[in-house]
């Protein structure tokens, strides 16, 4: 059975810090009661409490001190309500500091707004130098955790809540600046997702029209995006960016910049509020956020001339 | 104490006044580059500057983080006049291409930390703290702040978190100069019976003069095995040294000409 990608990071950081005595798990009380990290290193496992700011400017602190802390909290507080912290501890300083958040985008779903968040990856990208992740299944998430764990860099990793998603690739494969999920036909337009329900509705869209290309892109800031937008512009020049975000600060936005000769469109959350219940697919729906949507955004390009790949490979 | 120890004491005291003096007179100069500086506030912190880092000094780990990161002119002085800082920064303070800015940041020789948001760099000596206790160390965390400062709820988040997780050895040592930028602390948003709520928050307390280097060594000598972090209140004065501004809430940001500048590094006491 596939995990989850928070239920993937534990266990993913679990298993290396069994080989790493430098790694420490921090979390601000919202790690559940038996986290698998506390229960094997519960000398580096930490609930410092409901203490998000706190918690990632002492992780610099930890840092200096050569300690390799990855810290948790849910999006909106890693990203918004610290969002100073961030900039200033993984950006300014460019601590290797590792922030991991699920509840990104609308998985929190009937929670509400306050645990929900669309605008983390606009805060994360916007702070130069933090490597930022958006991985798809166990083991991209697994795969991302090991590097961050490796790097000596600063990174934010988005998941969702509970939502388990079969990976793209097995296990051990390498990670890639794009993952070709699906490869369409010649001169049709290509989806790029950005995410996990965004992945999820590209996957079902080309299920239903295989003719359209996928792209997923499990590395989302500038320095990957730019070797991203070559990839993706030597087979394509029409995209449409699905991504359960804002549109302000999306990784569309980035890509329309990075390929001023390509079409680019985007499915994402605009600028809407989702304010009734439901579950994570209901909340998606309510910003307009369905398979149906990816479709409608990809045919929009078709009723462009231009089919050729924005550059030579 | 012998004859001997009394005259080595007295000349300690000689110096470390002059050393004094000398990070003052450099802190005027930085308040007479075009940029002027946070003169009020580096005059009363320098104090706490000096014997934090000559509390660092050894191989302990010990490391200071000013906080009251406008305080910068303050810090630049306290570094060279230690010796961790080989350059004069006050010919440089504000310039394009040196790293002297306005609010510290880790450019700067002995500066770890990028502070000047308040708050901040409570946390980052917390963690530092914590860094040294994790691996067996005695090596202390010493965060100097403000006491305007202390309106950020950082700090008591930190406090909250520092004091839960028993950082004996994070010391958080307050320039109580009761100014801020726009006024007096007591004016604005006061922080009355300031060590009770240190106390209250799990700390150890201390309350010493700000401007007493031996009393200020003394609160932070020696190790700190236990598991209640310090919080030391520094009654200080703000524009300390320079009698043209002690005291004067409008003393916070000041730029003045040479021959003022001159005129009052004179009259540094």
């Amino acid at each position: 059975m596939t995990l989850s990608g928070r239920d993937a990071y534990r266990a993913a950081l679990t298993e290396l810090a069994a080989g790493d005595p430098a790694v420490v798990c921090i979390e601000a009380d919202l790690g559940g009661k038996r986290h698998p990290f506390a229960e094997a290193h519960p000398d580096r496992f930490f609930n410092v409490g409901i203490a998000e700011a706190a918690m990632i400017d002492m992780a610099a602190g930890l840092a200096a001190g050569g300690w390799k802390p990855f810290v948790s909290t849910f999006a909106p507080f890693a990203t918004l309500r610290a969002a100073e912290s961030f900039k200033l501890a993984l950006g300014y300083l460019g601590a290797p500091v590792t922030v991991v958040a699920p509840y990104a985008g609308v998985s929190g779903a009937w929670f509400g707004t306050t645990h929900h968040c669309l605008e983390d990856l606009a805060v994360a990208r916007a702070v130069p130098g933090v490597v930022v992740a958006a991985p798809y299944g166990e083991a991209e998430m697994r795969a991302v955790v090991t590097a961050a764990a490796a790097s000596g860099r600063p990174h934010y990793i988005r998941t969702g809540r509970n939502a388990a998603y079969d990976s793209l690739s097995p296990a051990g494969t390498a990670l890639q600046l794009v993952h070709w999920a699906n490869e369409g036909a010649s001169g049709e337009p290509c989806l790029v997702s950005v995410g996990e329900e965004a992945t999820r509705l590209c996957l079902e869209a080309t299920a239903h029209d295989p003719r359209l290309a996928h792209a997923h892109l499990c590395y989302v800031d500038n320095e990957h995006l730019a070797g991203a937008a070559k990839a993706l512009a030597a087979r394509h020049g029409r995209l449409t960016v699905v991504e359960e975000h804002r549109r302000a600060g999306s990784v569309a936005e980035a890509l329309a910049l990075l390929l001023p000769e390509c079409r680019v469109n985007s499915a994402c959350a605009d600028e809407r509020w989702p304010v009734e219940g439901g579950d994570h697919a209901q909340t998606m729906a309510q910003l307009g956020l369905t398979a149906t949507a990816v479709l409608d955004a990809a045919t929009q390009h078709r009723h462009h001339q231009e089919t050729a790949p924005c550059t030579s490979s | 104490m012998s004859a001997l120890a009394f005259t080595e004491d007295l000349q300690g005291k000689r110096d470390a006044a002059e050393r004094a003096k000398a990070a003052r007179r450099l802190i005027v100069d930085m308040a007479a580059s075009e940029r002027g500086c946070h003169l009020g506030g580096s005059l009363s912190v320098v104090d706490l500057l000096l014997a934090a880092l000559d509390r660092a000094e050894g191989d302990d780990g010990t490391r200071v983080v000013l906080s009251k990161g406008h305080a910068a002119a303050g810090l630049y002085a306290a570094l060279h006049v230690t010796g961790r800082l080989a350059e004069n920064p006050a010919p440089h303070y504000g310039q394009a291409g040196h790293p002297y800015t306005g609010h510290p940041g880790p450019k700067v020789p002995g500066v770890a930390f990028p502070t000047g948001s308040l708050g901040h760099g409570v946390p980052y000596a917390a963690g530092w703290a914590w860094s040294q206790r994790l691996k067996g160390g005695g090596g202390l965390g010493i965060a100097v702040s403000g006491d305007g400062e202390l309106q950020e709820g950082l700090v008591w988040e930190t406090l909250q978190v520092a004091a839960a997780r028993r950082l004996g050895n994070f010391v958080l040592l307050v320039d109580r100069n009761g100014g801020q930028n726009d006024g007096y602390v007591e004016d604005i948003s006061p922080l009355p019976d300031l060590a009770d709520r240190f106390r209250a928050f799990g700390c150890d307390t201390a309350e010493v003069d700000g401007h007493d280097h031996a009393a200020l060594s003394a609160v932070l000598a020696g190790e700190r095995r236990g598991d209640r972090p310090l919080a030391v209140v520094a009654a200080t004065v703000k524009g300390k040294g320079v009698r043209a501004v002690e005291g004067k809430a409008a003393a916070h940001y000041v730029t003045i000409d040479a021959a003022r500048a001159e005129q009052w590094k004179r009259g540094i006491r």
